[in-house]
Formats: C-alpha cells, sequence, structure tokens
C-alpha cells in the first residue's frame, strides 16, 4: 500500500457511438515527488500577488487574480535556506537566509540581480518600512540593521543597539518610527531615529507556570496606535502596549508554538498560525453592539493543515496560510467577499502548477524531475487482455534505467527527453546540460556533451522537435534558441530575439509535429509563432489577460490549442492566423460553469495522432478528452458524465453525450499522455505518499486513543 | 659606632656552613652607614664567614694594598676608613675571651703565618669557585649543541628550507573560493561606505607552494569555517527549538492513525505494512527463483 507503487494496467472501453476506442492505461505510481515545506509566504497588496519560499530556497510567485496561478519561480539553491521574504516598494521582493546574505529578485529577468552580505551571521527575520525605503534585518547576533533602499541596490545605513540574543522577528510600526524585534524571552521596542532600544519587555516563558524551555517570540506586530502583538513558543498571544513597555493581554491560544502573525491593513483583524496546524482569526469588535470601545476577540478557528504553519498572510479579503505540510491554502472571509461565488470557496494548492514528468513516446520512457535529481524510467508491458475496468498483471516490470544527480548545489528548473529517447537535456539557474544516451542490449550509456555554448546558460524551458533533430531553449534573457543535434555534438542554428513586452509568466513552448512551427509564450504580448524553416516570426496570437498554463500544436492540421489559468481553451489555426471556427462557436456560447470553477490549472495537452477531432487534457484532479465533432454542453446538461451501463439504449447515450469526455478515474494526476493509438500513461501521486515522507507533525492527545 | 659584620649565604642562611659557597663577591650586603648620611646611602659591605672570623678580620683589616678584587679593595678601604679601629676592639676582645676560659697557653702564631694561611684558603676558595663555574658553562654548552643538534635532526634538510625562505619572501596572495572574492569585494565596498561595525574577517589567504612539483596547496580554510559554523549553529538552533526535545512531536504513522482509532469500525493504522522489511530476502526469493526457472526450462527441453 505504502511506498512505491507498482504499475497497473487498465483497460477502458468507451462508448462506441463516440468512436473513442479502447485504452490500455499504464498507472505510473512510482515517481517519488515531495514538495518541499512553505516557509515564508509575503501578499503583494498593490499587484494581488503572493509570493511564496519554501525550505529549499524556490521563491514561488502565484497570481492570485488570475485563479491563483503560479506564474513565476526563481529555483532554490542548497546554501540559500530563506528565513525571511517582504516586498518593498511595490515591485521589489528581497529575501534573506542563514547564509547571511539579503537577496533581491528580478521579477523581469527571472533570476537573482544580487546577494549582498549583511556581516551579522545568519539572518532570521527582515521587515520593510511602509514608506518602503528602508530595509530592516535582525541577524543571528543580536544585532538589528538599518538598510536603504536605492533605486538598484540596497546600502548598507546603520546598526541599531546591539541585543543579547538572536532576533527572530521584526515589525515596523506604521508611522516608520518604532520597531518591535521579537527574540528569546523578550521583545524590545526600538526608536528609529536613534537606533535605541526603549523598551524591553519580558515575555513568561509559560503561560501562568514555569518551564525549562526557553520562549522564543516568533512574530510581532506593531499597530498604529502602539500596541505591539507577540506570538510566542509556549502558545500565547499577547499584547503589549509599547508606550508603558507592559503587557495588556494575554491570550493562550494552543499547546504548542504559535509560529506566525499577520496583521490586515486596516488593523481590524490578524491571523496568526500554531504549530498543530490551526489557524486562528483574530477581530477587533466592539464590546457591545452600539459602544465604541473595541477589543480583540479570537473569531475563527481553521483546520486545513496537519503539520506546522510557518507562514501567514493577510490579504484584503482572504486569510493565506503555508506550513510544513506543502500546501498554500487561501482562505477568503465571507464578509469581505463582494460577490459571492465559487471565488470565495477555500483554495488549497499542493501539485506544482507546471509540469515536472517528459515522455519519449516511442520507446515508452519517462523522465522525471526532481530537486536535484533526474530519473529515467522505462515502462512494463504485459500481454494479458481484459474488460473494461480490469487490472492486468504486468509481464515485465518497469524499470529504473537512470538516476542523474546535477552538480552543484542548485535546483533544477526544467528538463525534457527527446521523442526518441537518445537526448536528455536540463537546465539549472547558471547550466546547461545535455546528454547523449545510447541504449544496447538492456544497458544505458550516458554521454555528456561538453563545452556548451556561452548564450545557453540558463534556460526556462527546454523542447526537442519531434525527430529529435533540433532543441528548442528558451533562455531568461526572453531570447529563444533554436540548436541542431548532430550524433554526439550540437550546432547553433538561430536565436530569436526577444519581442516587446514585459514578461509575465514562465515561458512554454510548442513545437508541431512536422517541425516547422515554433510557439513561445510568456510575455504580455501573447503568444509567438515562429516559422522554424525560415526562421522568423510568423504571427502573434493576440494577448489574453490571463497567463497560459498548457500550449500544444496538433499534428497535421497545425491548430495551436491554448490553455489559460482561468480555465479557457483557445484554438487558434496557425496556417490561416485566426482562430478556428471550434474555437469561435465555444467561445461564443461559453464553456460549462463546472468547467469554469476547476481549482487546478491543465498542465499538458495532447492529441490523438489518427484522430484529429480530439484533444486530450488533464489537470490533477481529471483528464478530459475534448471531441470537437460533438456538440457542446451547455450550462443545463450534466458536465461529467461518465459512461453510462451499456444496457442502456443508444438514444440516450446519443442525446446525453457532448463534447467534453471526463474522467475521474485516475487522481491526482502529475502527467498524462497518449503513448500510441491504445496506450495512456497517467502518472499520479497520491497525496498520502507525500504526507507519509513529511517531518513529524505536534502530537494530537484524542480521548480514547 | 658599631659596625656589626655578619656573614649570611645560601648555605648560613639554612644553618650549614658551606665553605666552598663563600665568594666574597655573593657575599655582600647593604648596610646603612649612618656616618654617610648625606652621600651615598647603601653601600656595599663586605661580610665575613663566621668560622674564620679571626684570621679574616685581620687581613681585611690589614691587607688593604693588595686585593684580589675590585670588590675586596673598596670593602677594605670601606672598613679601613671608618670603622677599621672599632673592628678591632671586638675581635681582640674575643681572642682575649678565649684565653680566658682556656688553661692553656695560647699558641704562638706569627703574624705572618696567620695571613698566609688566610690567602691560601682564600685562594683555594676562589680556585673551587671558579672551577664550579667553568664546569657549569661546559656543562651548559654542551647542552647546547646536544639541543641543536636534535633540533636540526628534527628540521627538513637545508635545500627545502632554502626554498620555502625564498618562497615566503615571494608569497602568492590567492583567495580560493569565489565566495571569499565576493566577500572580499563587499567588505571594501562596505568599508568604502563607512561602515565601522563590520566585524573585520581575515582578508586575504596565503596559498603557498612548495617545489617544482605543485601536487598540493596550503590555504586557509578558519573563516570558511568560521561561516559555516554559524550557519550549522543556526541549523540546529531552529531543528532544537522545533523538533528538539521538549517538544510533542509524533510520527506521521500515528498522526494520521488517530482517526482510524476512533472510527465506529476500527481500522489499520495508516503505514500498517512494512515495505522495507526482508528487502535483501526477497531479492534472495527472487533470484532463487529465476535461477529455477532457468534450470526447470533446461531440464524439461532436454
Amino acid at each position: 500500500m505504502w511506498g512505491r507503487g507498482g504499475e497497473r494496467r487498465a483497460p477502458r472501453v468507451a462508448s462506441p457511438s463516440a468512436g473513442m476506442g479502447e485504452f490500455k492505461v499504464h498507472r505510473v505510481r512510482f515517481f517519488n515527488y515531495v514538495p518541499s515545506g512553505i516557509r515564508c509566504v509575503a501578499y503583494n497588496n498593490q499587484s494581488n500577488r503572493l509570493a511564496v519560499s519554501r525550505t529549499d530556497g524556490t521563491v514561488e510567485i502565484y497570481n492570485l487574480s488570475a485563479n491563483y496561478f503560479q506564474e513565476k519561480f526563481f529555483p532554490g539553491h542548497e546554501s540559500r535556506a530563506t528565513e525571511a521574504l517582504c516586498w518593498a516598494n511595490g515591485q521589489r521582493l528581497f529575501s534573506a537566509g542563514l547564509n547571511g546574505e539579503i537577496i533581491e529578485y528580478d521579477l523581469q529577468a527571472l533570476n537573482i540581480k544580487y546577494a549582498m552580505d549583511a556581516f551579522g551571521g545568519p539572518i532570521w527575520s527582515m521587515a520593510a518600512s511602509p514608506s518602503g525605503s528602508q530595509l530592516l534585518v535582525g541577524c543571528e547576533d543580536g544585532s538589528v540593521k538599518l538598510f536603504q533602499i536605492t533605486p538598484d541596490k540596497i546600502q548598507f545605513e546603520r546598526n541599531f543597539d546591539r541585543q543579547k540574543s538572536r532576533i527572530l522577528s521584526l515589525s515596523w510600526h506604521p508611522a516608520g518610527t518604532h520597531i518591535a524585534a521579537g527574540s528569546i524571552d523578550y521583545i524590545s521596542v526600538f526608536d528609529v531615529k536613534s537606533g535605541s532600544a526603549i523598551h524591553k519587555m519580558l515575555v513568561d516563558r509559560q503561560y501562568m507556570g514555569v518551564s525549562k524551555r526557553k520562549c522564543i517570540v516568533w512574530g510581532v506586530a506593531f499597530l498604529s496606535d502602539g500596541t505591539v502583538i507577540s506570538a510566542d513558543s509556549a502558545g500565547k498571544v499577547q499584547f503589549w502596549d509599547s508606550a508603558t513597555g507592559t503587557l495588556v493581554k494575554n491570550h493562550l491560544i494552543a499547546d504548542a508554538d504559535v509560529q506566525s502573525i499577520a496583521v490586515s491593513d486596516q488593523e481590524d483583524s490578524f491571523v496568526v498560525g500554531t504549530a498543530e496546524g490551526t489557524v486562528f482569526h483574530f477581530q477587533l469588535v466592539s464590546v457591545t453592539s452600539n459602544s465604541s470601545e473595541k477589543q480583540w476577540v479570537r473569531t475563527k478557528p481553521f483546520q486545513h493543515h496537519t503539520h506546522d504553519v510557518r507562514a501567514v498572510a493577510h490579504s484584503p479579503i482572504a486569510l493565506i496560510s503555508g506550513g510544513t505540510d506543502t500546501h498554500l491554502v487561501i482562505r477568503p472571509l465571507m464578509e469581505k467577499v463582494e460577490v459571492k461565488n465559487y471565488d470565495a470557496a477555500l483554495r488549497k494548492i499542493t501539485f506544482p502548477h507546471r509540469r515536472l514528468v517528459s515522455c519519449a513516446k516511442k520507446k515508452q520512457l519517462l523522465l522525471f524531475q526532481f530537486a536535484h535529481h533526474l530519473e529515467l524510467w522505462r515502462l512494463g508491458s504485459t500481454v494479458a487482455t481484459g474488460k473494461n475496468g480490469d487490472t492486468l498483471p504486468l509481464s515485465k516490470n518497469a524499470d529504473h534505467l537512470l538516476h542523474l544527480k546535477t552538480k552543484g548545489p542548485e535546483n533544477i528548473i526544467c528538463s525534457c527527453i527527446s521523442p526518441c529517447g537518445s537526448w536528455i537535456a536540463y537546465s539549472t539557474a547558471s547550466r546547461f546540460f545535455l546528454y547523449r544516451l545510447n541504449y544496447e542490449h538492456d544497458n544505458i550509456n550516458l554521454q555528456r556533451v561538453s563545452k556548451m555554448p556561452a548564450f545557453l546558460r540558463s534556460a526556462l524551458q527546454i523542447l526537442f522537435s519531434e525527430d529529435s533533430a533540433k532543441l528548442f531553449v528558451a533562455s531568461n534573457q526572453g531570447s529563444l534558441h533554436v540548436i541542431r543535434l548532430l550524433e554526439g555534438s550540437f550546432k547553433h542554428l538561430h536565436t530569436f530575439q526577444p519581442q516587446s513586452g514585459t514578461v509575465e509568466s514562465m515561458c512554454l513552448l510548442a513545437v508541431s509535429p512536422d517541425g516547422n512551427w515554433l510557439a513561445a509564450s510568456g510575455t504580455s504580448a501573447g503568444v509567438h509563432v515562429y516559422n522554424v524553416k525560415q526562421l522568423k516570426l510568423h504571427c502573434t496570437v493576440p494577448a489574453y489577460n490571463f497567463p497560459v498554463t498548457a500550449l500544444a500544436i496538433a499534428p497535421n492540421t497545425n491548430n495551436l490549442v491554448i490553455a489559460h489559468s482561468d480555465q479557457q481553451v483557445f484554438e487558434y489555426s496557425i496556417p490561416d492566423k485566426q482562430y478556428t471556427q471550434w474555437s469561435r462557436t465555444i467561445q461564443k456560447q461559453g464553456f460549462h460553469h463546472l468547467w469554469l470553477q476547476r481549482d487546478t490549472p491543465i498542465t499538458h495537452i495532447s492529441f490523438h495522432p489518427k484522430r484529429p477531432m480530439h484533444i486530450l487534457l488533464h489537470d490533477a484532479y481529471m483528464f478530459c478528452i475534448i471531441d470537437k465533432s460533438l456538440p457542446l454542453p451547455n450550462d443545463k446538461t450534466l458536465l461529467y458524465n461518465p459512461l453510462p451501463p451499456t444496457n442502456e439504449s443508444d438514444i440516450i447515450r446519443r442525446r446525453t453525450a457532448h463534447a467534453f469526455k471526463i474522467s475521474k478515474k485516475y487522481k491526482p494526476l502529475l502527467f498524462m499522455d497518449l503513448l500510441d493509438e491504445r496506450t495512456l500513461v497517467a502518472v499520479e501521486r497520491p497525496l498520502d505518499d507525500i504526507i507519509a515522507q513529511l517531518p513529524p507533525p505536534i502530537k494530537k492527545k484524542k480521548f480514547g486513543t | 659606632m658599631r659596625l656589626c659584620i655578619a656573614q649570611w649565604g645560601l648555605g648560613s642562611c639554612r644553618g650549614r656552613q658551606n665553605p666552598r659557597r663563600l665568594p666574597f663577591t655573593s657575599r655582600s650586603a647593604c648596610v646603612l652607614i649612618p656616618g654617610q648620611r648625606s652621600g651615598a646611602a647603601w653601600v656595599m659591605v663586605q661580610l665575613r664567614p663566621r668560622a674564620s672570623r679571626a684570621p679574616v678580620s685581620a687581613s681585611a683589616m690589614v691587607d688593604e694594598g693588595q686585593p684580589a678584587s675590585e670588590e675586596e679593595a673598596e670593602h677594605g678601604l670601606l672598613l679601613g676608613q671608618p670603622s677599621s679601629g672599632a673592628a678591632a676592639e671586638p675581635l681582640e676582645e674575643d681572642e682575649e675571651g678565649d684565653d680566658e676560659l682556656d688553661d692553656e697557653a695560647p699558641e704562638e702564631l706569627t703574624f705572618a703565618s696567620a695571613q698566609a694561611e688566610a690567602k691560601e684558603e682564600e685562594r683555594r676558595v676562589r680556585e673551587t669557585v671558579r672551577r664550579d663555574k667553568t664546569l657549569l658553562k661546559e656543562k651548559r654548552k654542551r647542552r647546547e649543541e646536544l639541543f641543536i643538534e636534535q633540533k636540526k635532526r628534527k628540521l627538513l634538510p637545508d635545500t627545502i628550507l632554502e626554498k620555502l625562505t625564498t618562497a615566503s619572501q615571494t608569497s602568492v596572495k590567492k583567495s580560493l573560493a569565489k565566495l571569499k572574492e565576493v566577500n572580499l569585494q563587499k567588505k571594501n565596498e562596505e568599508c568604502e561606505k563607512g561602515s565601522d561595525s563590520k566585524k573585520a574577517k581575515e582578508k586575504v589567504q596565503k596559498v603557498q607552494t612548495v617545489g617544482q612539483n605543485k601536487s598540493y596547496l596550503a590555504v586557509r580554510l578558519k573563516d570558511q569555517d568560521l561561516r559555516d559554523s554559524r550557519q550549522e549553529a543556526a541549523k540546529a538552533f531552529i531543528q532544537n527549538c522545533l523538533y528538539g526535545p521538549g517538544t510533542n512531536r509524533t510520527t506521521v504513522n500515528k498522526f494520521l492513525s488517530l482517526d482510524s482509532k476512533r472510527l465506529p469500525v476500527k481500522k489499520a493504522a495508516a503505514q500498517f505494512l512494512n515495505n522495507a522489511w526482508g528487502s535483501q530476502k526477497k531479492q534472495n526469493a527472487k533470484r532463487f527463483r529465476r535461477r529455477w526457472m532457468v534450470r526447470k526450462m533446461k531440464t524439461s527441453k532436454k
């Protein structure tokens, strides 16, 4: 049950009238994907974006208005363990970690602008001033350092009074005059102008008791009326008066640590996260219904996490939390949401929003991308046959052919295997690797192609052409490189220069099976289509305000199918340079409301070689075959209609049949593709398998156990 | 005014009289002579051994013209000037005292013979002292030579030492890791910006290459260790806070099985099966099975 599941095959028979056909499905569960835990979360009010940093150093940017899609990410680094993340001055993102460096990220070029050492030892906390011009950093040696944010860099200004123990949390007063710094067993209040500590407030080690364990103040927040709210490891949330340096109110909310705190901009509510996985919402409510006196009351508990909630953020309408259990949970608050529709539902982001699996169809190989290594597997085979729903035994097991470790501390950004299976390419933030594979009698021989050209430093997306003769690389400067692959070496053919338009999301590539057309997305200008034979830009699909989540070009017809994060699917004919008739029809009618309410984005689109009317796409919880010849469903028809039993009459089947054939049998799906006419491969990742590999959670005592 | 003359030394302090350790030079003391208060306050006064008090005092009194050493001359002069008369009296008194005690007739002792005896003794004493000194000196010399030889044996042969000294003069200053270079640049920038409160880390690493075949490099890793150790300490701190002793943690299996325990129909734990159990046994079994199949096929073919 646990551990690496084997591979099973199950044939599926679709209704003969629709002509879906019979497929053998490889159910793959040996992709041991475990995401890293979330460490920090920072919400940017101006652009409604969320920056999330994970324990392996990856920083992801989610666009909350584009259906919570992860548009950009910065790959992690082994030595970069981020402990603090903050937005400053609108569009600038800073992070600081245990290696003592402050890093600024370039959101346009999708790389790191610079890393500045703060010379205080490991950095534990960071906060940007409300005005956006200064940055405060709390270090291991107890010093609080003030940096000036200049237009292109940051500059050290001065040190505040040095404290005895490490500064674990920082908060600015909204006016920018005072600072609260939480440390071990005490909280200091500093005056910004003089840099001296005005008050030192001692925190009790235990609520009304004595304890040997030191009380660590994990989070502080400074309100504009001078109240300092602290969250500490004894499970208390305390309110302090910074003018007198005294404790005002004490709330014991948990048995375990309260690890994070975030206050809303209006300062009438804040949210805290505990180590038990509970998130509490505190609100400022009036004492009686018509009095003006208000007090802080703990209103709502939310239990959406199983492990420590190490980061919380408060947007104007939602509570955002993330922790060791790797989920990002966004909980819109009903009283703040204006339009009460499906948008106000809970969003839990668990699975990645991009493809981590590539497939070499002819050789039945799968390439899995991990943070520091790649795995190459060959699918098993069977000779048995069966009916719909049967599980067929494997005659030959799946084979782990290759475990390729990357050199260096950086994470892998993207990887790809050629359709013939003889080339593997992957890229980290600073290097590009290309390998040649030779198969001989069940043995595999790997050869690295050395001397990569200088322009091929870091790639955002890699794609091989259908005949495995060309390699397309989208670099992070915005340019697209076309490289011809020869036996054991390569030749640079052409570079498409970056087009105008800002980088909106990570670049996605698609190449037509006949090798003539290349599509690239990611900029605000729309999807560009290049002519590979003539090496020039052919056309640009008009820009749409939601980012592209998947891209593919159909064989023979050369229709470009684009899926966006708001679950819209467009079909654009490349030779005609216009949307197809089918696409216009469905745009006019609109998609089914259940289709639009899906949570997870479509990550892969593929086609049937013999049936040009079929489009196969999948997201994390379903896969769907769109049959363009069938009528489209309107809002009244049942979207998800699994196959009726065969003894029903044909008429009923024909009446309920519509273009969207959805199956939720295989979930959660990381990847689904058509290997050949009669075979599908579905890479699943059950959630329990991920949870089984997480760090230990806090013990919960339940009566009767 | 009486000048009390006393003799002490290492031997006499301990109550022993060690005639060999009686060089006059070491048996001197500083005494304040009241009559000469205006002048030099402290004067070196010769102190004599108790045993040979009588003859020595006589020689000191008389032997002014022939001092064996400069100090003796000083002493003789000093003693001669103020209190030669005073010194003589008590001694004579002592002699008289001895005579009164003894019934025998005193020995006839000429002055010259007594003087000669005293001189002889002095000479002997001096010579023994000199001998001792020379012996000690020689011993020390021998020891030093021995040490030098041993040291030489320990050190590398001369050729390499020469090379090292020439290399240190033209030492190559390199910084190995890129981090340190970047650190250095940043530090320089920071210094330029006028920040005082930075920790001055080690600026430069000396790299020495020895010999023609540069098969190894000597590098100071103290700085890298310092930074890494702080990072490790920080990581250990947070690990201890969150997962160390005193925290109430449990395994994932137990955590997920809590629900199945409370169901009306109790289910098994979430990770009930241990698939990693007996992996070696399973592998052996698989191999055996394959071999058995092959053998079976062979025999069936025959």
